[in-house]
């Protein structure tokens, strides 16, 4: 049920990208050629060594700062906000009724939430919270944001995630109370994140249908405030002098968040100061700016996974032997070293181990107790003869055109071969990959594809609902397999965070031995951060909480 | 009077092109796989009510004809539609970007003229080794294009350098000058290596004229010479390449604009035809197509003032 973010960064600089792309094939295709079957070097604990969700805080006041995103901002209306440029403006400015901590745990955010029974959730205010322009927020507010949200005759993109809210009330001028169909404890991470971020209702009523495009404003809470937006020249917000929260004291005067989307101009921005911080997916220019003096890059955990999405079981994919001796070829080091320039971990599972945002004990003792999945071509070849599918045709979906990708793809075709698999290509402009995703005409003839993936909330069972779960938003091909099922059905009426932790646990580790999807690599969150600048959150939940609150100069 | 009845032709004549290209580019869209809708949501699948509500409030869910008319209709009544990305009217989009682009497109035009024609001149003039200079480096810079220019001066100028700022728009007149001078150029340069390599084949041509020669042997003055005899003459060749050139900047101006992530129409329009946003790749488009045609039409007329025998027709010089 959980919908996906399902965007890379389509940063693609024609020359560049194209010399950079054929670089990393020859490299993933050279690793692979030399490798003896041996196993790779053990992979890192969970999760990954080093990996800080933040950078020690700011200490001096800046006056502005200019942020790339990977392509301008098209929304800033939460329900029509559904991407890396979008969340990371809504973030800053928006803020929700539960907050998303760094380390991915749910906190108390504009409310506290109570549950009096597995179908009640009740949200009390908290104090003293009031909107740019003064105005106290109220449950009345509350009640519009979510019903909003949940509204599927807006067209906003989450209503289907609200589909167990029965109804939500105002019971009291500072209390909402949420009434369920049956019980779900996810609803409480969708509500820190988009559909839970709250609007002030005059303020949208008045807007009407400008509200969050470039012709009307928002009204939000949060410490930064939309000064004006420029289709084409950014978002600019400036320091809320009146926050309400008066523990936090941000340090940055203004922030301009720009769109950026060739790798050459981003590049050069922030070799040049131009630009003073990007969060970068898939940056294939990182090593250079690693190594520039210019900028400092910082790795911290990541939500998302690469993958190998199966678009279709009918093909050679059907059979599990051949799933798990592609996953035992594939170079993943190889990916890490060509792809990410080191900025990812060796998988365990499927889900990147930055997702452990409650139980964290149980999952990380179920996660460390299964093996880091290592490449043993000599194994995968006798599981592809023993399946008789020796000389049988893979057909990847792929695009020249994304880094990532390309370079996926590149380690596929290197792995299928070397197990005795033919292989074939259908490539499309990086623009149109996404159809991939939701068409099936686009899917048709494709056994699997390359694909970064998240959830919007520090959960692996986000990542897993949607393909595993009957009418799951990617679920291709009705995968429907009763044992991981009922695991995720029960976690999702599981209030108790450890037992809830161990089901998904166990989704997890069936996932794993199903092959139902084929983990590639977990990628690191990659914050790179101008010069004496430091304090931006380095974990995935900048995307839904505000990244920027101990942003400000180095001492 | 004749000349009047030239432009009017030629207004005809845009009209029919633009809805022509209207058609045209609106089919291709159409025809294109993938929907807007995509681009909408980030590439998330929508749920399917969201899809439906959105279909009908974009007329996804129309025939061809139906969305054509839709959008033919309401443009000559003067309203360009409503981008589907941005929910923002086509006209604003479009208004806001126009000076990027046209103050890019002047700027290089400018580095055209002055530098290229000047260039052209000069070496046409003094057959020796500045020449021979000129020659050598205009072959090499007529085979540059936009983006690796821009890739090149950016590396030297911005981040080597730091001469120049690499990125962005800028704010008042000359923080907007230094911003656009890397741009400008990497517009510019393979443009005014032609145009420098015409210019200096036609003033070579026109020097070495019977007339220019009989003028040099009856005691004219050199200066006189050169502004009456030769370049008077060798005016119409350049002219004519300098429009052609400067007309096809408005085209390649794209590439540059997002090689310099400039907010200017090319690039929007790159974008735009990207994630389908049909409406706005049409307005984009109308205005390239008009703003082509009318640099077209000023060349022509420039150039029947400096030469009156030049007839003004349509067929092609």
């Amino acid at each position: 049920m959980v919908a996906l973010g399902v965007e890379m960064d389509h940063r693609h600089t024609r020359a560049a990208v194209a010399a950079i792309v054929t670089a990393g094939t020859m490299a993933v295709a050279a690793c692979s050629g030399s490798s003896n079957g041996s196993a790779s070097p053990p992979g890192p604990a969970s999760p990954g060594p080093g990996l800080a969700a933040v950078t020690p805080a700011g200490t001096r006041p800046v006056s502005s700062v200019v942020w790339a995103t990977s392509r301008d901002v098209i929304s800033l209306d939460p329900i029509f906000s559904a991407g890396y440029p979008e969340y990371t403006t809504d973030s800053l400015m928006c803020e929700s009724l539960l907050r998303q901590a760094p380390d991915g745990s749910l906190q108390p955010g504009l409310a506290t939430v109570s549950n009096p029974s597995p179908t009640t959730l009740v949200f009390t205010l908290r104090p003293g919270v009031t909107f740019w322009d003064g105005h106290p927020v109220t449950s009345a507010d509350v009640v519009y944001s979510l019903d909003r949200a949940a509204d599927p005759k807006l067209g906003g993109y989450y209503s289907g995630r609200l589909d167990r809210i029965a109804s939500v009330t105002a019971t009291s001028p500072t209390q909402v109370t949420v009434k369920l169909t049956q019980p779900d404890y996810w609803l409480e991470g969708e509500l820190a994140s988009m559909p839970g971020l709250i609007i002030e209702k005059s303020f949208a009523e008045k807007e009407g249908k400008n509200y969050g495009t470039p012709a009307g404003s928002i009204m939000c809470t949060g410490a930064y405030m939309l000064k004006s937006w420029t289709p084409g020249v950014g978002v600019v917000m400036v320091r809320n002098p009146h926050y309400w929260n008066p523990s936090v004291h941000p340090l940055v005067g203004q922030i301009t968040i720009k769109g950026v989307p060739e790798i050459t101009s981003l590049t050069a921005g922030l070799l040049t100061g131009a630009i003073q911080g990007v969060y970068g997916v898939g940056l294939p220019t990182l090593d250079q700016l690693e190594h520039s003096g210019a900028v400092r890059v910082y790795l911290g955990p990541g939500w998302s996974s690469d993958m190998l999405e199966i678009a279709s079981f009918k093909g050679v994919l059907g059979n599990l032997n051949v799933r798990r001796a592609l996953s035992m070829a594939l170079n993943r080091q190889g990916i890490i070293d060509s792809v990410y320039q080191g900025a990812a971990q060796l998988p365990r599972w499927l889900s990147n181990p930055g997702t452990f945002g409650y139980g964290m004990s149980v999952f990380t003792q179920a996660y460390d107790g299964s093996p880091v999945l290592t490449q043993n071509i000599a194994e995968a070849r006798k599981l592809v003869q023993q399946a008789g599918d020796t000389g049988k045709t893979i057909t990847f979906g792929t695009t020249s055109q994304q880094a990532v990708y390309a370079g996926d793809t590149a380690a596929y075709q290197a792995a299928a071969e070397a197990i005795g698999l033919k292989v074939a290509l259908k490539s499309v402009p990086a623009q149109d990959y996404i159809d991939f995703f939701i068409s099936p005409q686009a899917r048709a003839g494709i056994d699997a594809f390359p694909a970064v993936d998240y959830g919007d909330y520090a959960d692996p069972a986000a990542l897993l609902a949607a393909f595993e779960l009957p009418g799951g938003s990617v679920n291709y091909d009705n995968s429907d397999d009763p044992q991981i099922v009922a695991a995720l059905e029960q976690a999702r009426g599981t209030a108790n965070p450890n037992q809830r932790a161990a089901l998904v646990a166990k989704a997890e580790k069936l996932t794993v031995q199903q092959m139902l999807w084929i983990p590639d690599v977990e990628p690191d969150t990659v914050l790179v951060l101008g010069k004496g600048l430091t304090g931006a959150l380095s974990s995935t939940a900048y995307l839904f909480s505000p990244w920027a609150d101990q942003l400000g100069g180095t001492g | 009077m004749r000349r009047w009845r030239f432009v009017a032709r030629r207004l005809v004549v845009l009209v029919a092109s633009l809805l022509v290209a209207s058609l045209v580019i609106f089919a291709a869209l159409y025809l294109a796989p993938g929907t807007p809708l995509a681009a909408l949501s980030g590439g998330q699948p929508l749920p399917p009510a969201s899809v439906q509500v959105l279909e009908q409030r974009y007329h996804l869910n129309q025939s061809f004809p139906a969305q054509y008319w839709y959008w033919l209709e309401n443009a000559l009544h003067g309203n360009l539609g409503v981008s589907i990305t941005l929910r923002e009217n086509v006209s604003t989009l479009i208004a806001s970007r126009i000076w990027t682009t046209a103050g890019l497109v002047l700027y290089a035009s400018l580095i055209i003229v002055v530098l290229g024609i000047g260039l052209g001149v000069v070496s046409g003039l003094r057959p020796g080794p500045f020449d021979g200079g000129v020659l050598v480096v205009t072959a090499v810079c007529a085979a540059i294009p936009a983006f690796v220019a821009a890739i090149a001066l950016i590396i030297v100028f911005a981040v080597k350098l730091g001469w120049f700022p690499a990125l962005g728009n800028g704010t008042g007149f000359l923080d907007n000058v230094r911003h656009f001078t890397l741009p400008a150029v990497s517009l510019a340069t393979a443009s005014l290596a032609i145009v420098a390599r015409v210019t200096r084949a036609s003033v070579r041509q026109e020097a070495d004229r019977e007339h220019v020669q009989t003028a040099v042997s009856r005691g004219i003055p050199a200066r006189q010479v050169i502004r009456r005899h030769i370049l008077r003459n060798a005016a119409v060749p350049i002219t004519t390449i300098t429009g052609i050139t400067t007309a096809s900047l408005i085209a390649v101006a794209a590439v540059v604009e997002v090689a310099f992530s400039l907010n200017g129409l090319g690039a929007y329009l790159v974008q735009a035809a990207e994630t389908k946003d049909i409406a706005v790749v049409q307005g984009i488009s109308l205005l390239l197509v008009t703003a082509f045609v009318v640099v077209n039409l000023l060349t022509d007329l420039i150039c029947a003032v400096l030469d009156p025998r030049l007839a003004l027709t349509d067929s092609p010089r």
